[in-house]
């Protein structure tokens, strides 16, 4: 296979995948504008008591309307998908992308697992509390998109190595000869990569939106636990700090009614050493 | 010769031998896997009885094999990442049973499945409270003044805390796979090696804070997705070509379920716990520092003045040697020893090479002190 026809495909490969993840975006974006068009909420500035939230959430919805503005001058940049991309199956398999970030989307994968809680439907009586958790999603896919884009880099680089490699080489290689070689290659990129400031900021910047959005998400389910009479998080996590304390103090207290069977640490225990 | 001419070049016929081979591989796996129940791939089976619980923690004694040949008891101390299973894989690859057929009496402790509700145990109460009543519970069963602790990774950190502030308790105490200087990494500073040394110090202490209040404790989930990190490639081909190596041979297939089994075992590390760990240990490296402070007394490594034995991985990627051996110049003891075992950080426990060596010698060194 040419070298170069392949890391063109690989090129392409990243535009289509990059394009449709900015495509998804667009999409939720659009149907989070119709659900919120005049007429399809109730008018929540009669109601003096929301009033302010309205206003909040209206600040907070240009907000993420301008994120989203931005992320579609980012999907302009892309360039489109190449006409006449053709490569062998079986490198097509190892170039796909979405095997490659399978890697490090387990992390991905993982947070977004702990920060994907209620759907945005079940919390429209909530606008500014949803703006903000909205706006926290759209900062995590972002960090993912930032982080996703120094993971490619790898890949790119490992299939440059690659290539070249190949290209060194007279004598044929076989399927496994060849796949070794790719696993070496890419081992290698990936590491390095992973000691890199650039990757480890991302993934530091990426663990703190996702935690932001967590956070937002249990800020808004405490507010219907409130509303509602439900024991909260944070309630449940006063009573744990509880028990554990009572804990502590049972044990200090088993302790000095039963001293230790070892007859060194009773005598350590009465010096106060 | 142009690069063209380097493609890979296969004959139809060898091309459909393949085809007919790989087939058969699939096959036989198939037919083999859909035979696995999940008793065939047990792990932990070594017969034990429990002898004590306090909350989720749970202290075992194992059967004995044979005639014991050390009096004092060992403790094996796992750490909250991972579990004590490792230490007793399958029956043919067993830290425990090995050393049950030399001869030692062995306890374990279990730390159990940590939960949100876990989330304020600190370091101090597993250190200086459950630890601390697990080796009491032994103390009244058995008639010996002090305990051999055998610490394990995050565990050996327990044991080493353990010794220092209790140095009267401790008989001997060897330490496997063990962190002290958690900054170490930097020393060999092998690509591919220490990466959670070096992850660790780039994420910010109150972004820990955040991670772990946000979510009640650090999830074993989460750990396992940063230890997936660490060998890339081998995670993207573990389940196709990895498993398709051994699926159509049934004595590594279970070998390779029974580790699989052990590491989808990964329960939550409880938040201020976690905290602790991760930003008084791997960031502030308060341990080979003596500044630990743990039930409020510092940790001084000078305390430990038994016999140490420090067992470290050659080719360790999670905690490399420079880390571990970092003990040697600390503690208060003269008897300090070293075994360095062939293999990575698991390789050690499970490794081929490594059953010849680790419990023998672990065995010995116990006898020799006893």
């Amino acid at each position: 296979m040419d070298p170069f026809e392949y890391a063109k495909s690989i090129a392409d490969m990243w535009a289509m995948g990059g394009k449709a993840l900015l495509s998804a975006q667009q999409t939720a974006a659009r149907a989070m504008e119709i659900a919120l068009a005049p007429g399809a909420l109730p008018d929540f500035t009669r109601m003096t008591d929301v009033a302010t939230d309205v206003a909040e959430f209206s600040r907070a919805w240009q907000s993420v309307m301008e994120l989203w503005s931005a992320a579609t001058a980012l999907a302009q940049t892309l360039p489109g998908p190449a006409k006449d991309a053709t490569v062998e199956a079986t490198f097509q398999k190892l170039a796909d992308p979405r095997s490659w970030l399978s890697v490090t989307g387990e992390m991905d994968e993982f947070l977004g697992r702990m920060a994907e809680g209620p759907r945005f439907s079940d919390i429209l009586n909530v606008e500014r509390k949803f703006a903000q958790v909205y706006r926290a999603w759209l900062t995590m896919r972002q960090r993912g998109m930032e982080q996703a884009t120094v993971v490619l880099e790898a890949w790119q680089r490992a299939a440059k190595l690659f290539g070249a490699e190949i290209a060194k080489s007279a004598a044929p290689r076989d399927g496994d000869a060849m796949l070794k070689l790719w696993v070496e290659t890419a081992n290698q990129a990936l590491l390095e990569m992973q000691r890199s400031e650039r990757f480890l900021e991302a993934q530091a910047r990426m663990i703190r939106a996702s935690t932001d959005l967590r956070l937002a998400q249990q800020d808004l389910v405490e507010y219907y636990g409130e509303q509602f009479g439900f024991p909260t998080r944070r309630e449940l996590d006063d009573v744990y700090k509880a028990v554990t304390e009572l804990r502590r103090e049972l044990r200090a207290l088993r302790r000095a009614s039963n001293p230790a069977p070892h007859p060194k640490v009773r005598a350590k225990a009465k010096t106060g050493d | 010769m142009s690069a063209k001419d380097a493609r890979p070049t296969i004959s139809p016929a060898a091309g459909v031998a393949g085809m007919a081979q790989l087939g058969n591989k699939m096959l036989t796996g198939t037919r083999l896997l859909n035979a696995v129940r999940d008793g065939d791939v047990a792990i932990g089976t070594t017969p034990k009885d429990l002898i004590w619980q306090q909350d989720k923690v749970s202290l075992y004694h194992f059967r004995p094999l044979t005639e014991r040949t050390v009096r004092t008891p060992v403790l094996i101390v796992y750490g909250l990442i991972g579990r004590w299973t490792m230490a007793d894989l399958q029956e043919d690859r067993s830290l425990a049973r090995n050393l049950l057929n030399l001869g030692i009496d062995l306890y374990v402790v279990d730390w159990g499945n940590p939960s949100r509700a876990d989330r304020w145990l600190t370091l101090d109460d597993y250190i200086d409270g459950y630890l601390y009543d697990c080796v009491q519970e032994i103390f009244t069963r058995e008639a010996v003044p002090k305990l051999n602790l055998l610490g394990i990774c995050e565990g050996g950190v327990f044991t080493t805390c353990f010794a220092a502030l209790y140095p009267l308790l401790v008989k001997t105490m060897a330490l496997t796979i063990t962190p002290i200087d958690f900054h170490a990494d930097t020393v060999e500073n092998r690509t591919g090696h220490g990466f959670i040394n070096i992850w660790t110090r780039s994420l910010a202490p109150e972004d820990i804070d955040k991670l772990i209040d946000a979510n009640g404790c650090l999830p074993g989930q989460f750990m396992g997705a940063v230890f997936n990190q660490m060998t890339p490639m081998r995670t993207l081909l573990k389940y196709n070509i990895d498993l398709l190596d051994v699926v159509d041979d049934e004595k590594k297939l279970l070998n390779f379920l029974r580790m699989e089994k052990w590491i989808a075992d990964r329960p939550d590390h409880p938040g201020e716990a976690a905290k602790q760990w991760l930003k008084e240990l791997y960031q502030d490296n308060k341990l080979v520092r003596n500044e630990l402070h743990i039930g409020g007394r510092r940790v001084d490594l000078g305390q430990i003045t038994m016999p140490v034995l420090n067992v470290y991985a050659k080719d360790d990627h999670i905690i490399p040697p420079a880390t571990s051996r970092a003990l040697g110049d600390k503690v208060g003891t003269k008897d300090y020893s070293e075994l360095g075992l062939p293999g990575g950080h698991v390789g050690v426990f499970v490794g081929g090479r490594s059953q010849s060596l680790f419990a023998p010698g672990v065995a010995k060194w116990l006898a020799e002190r006893e």
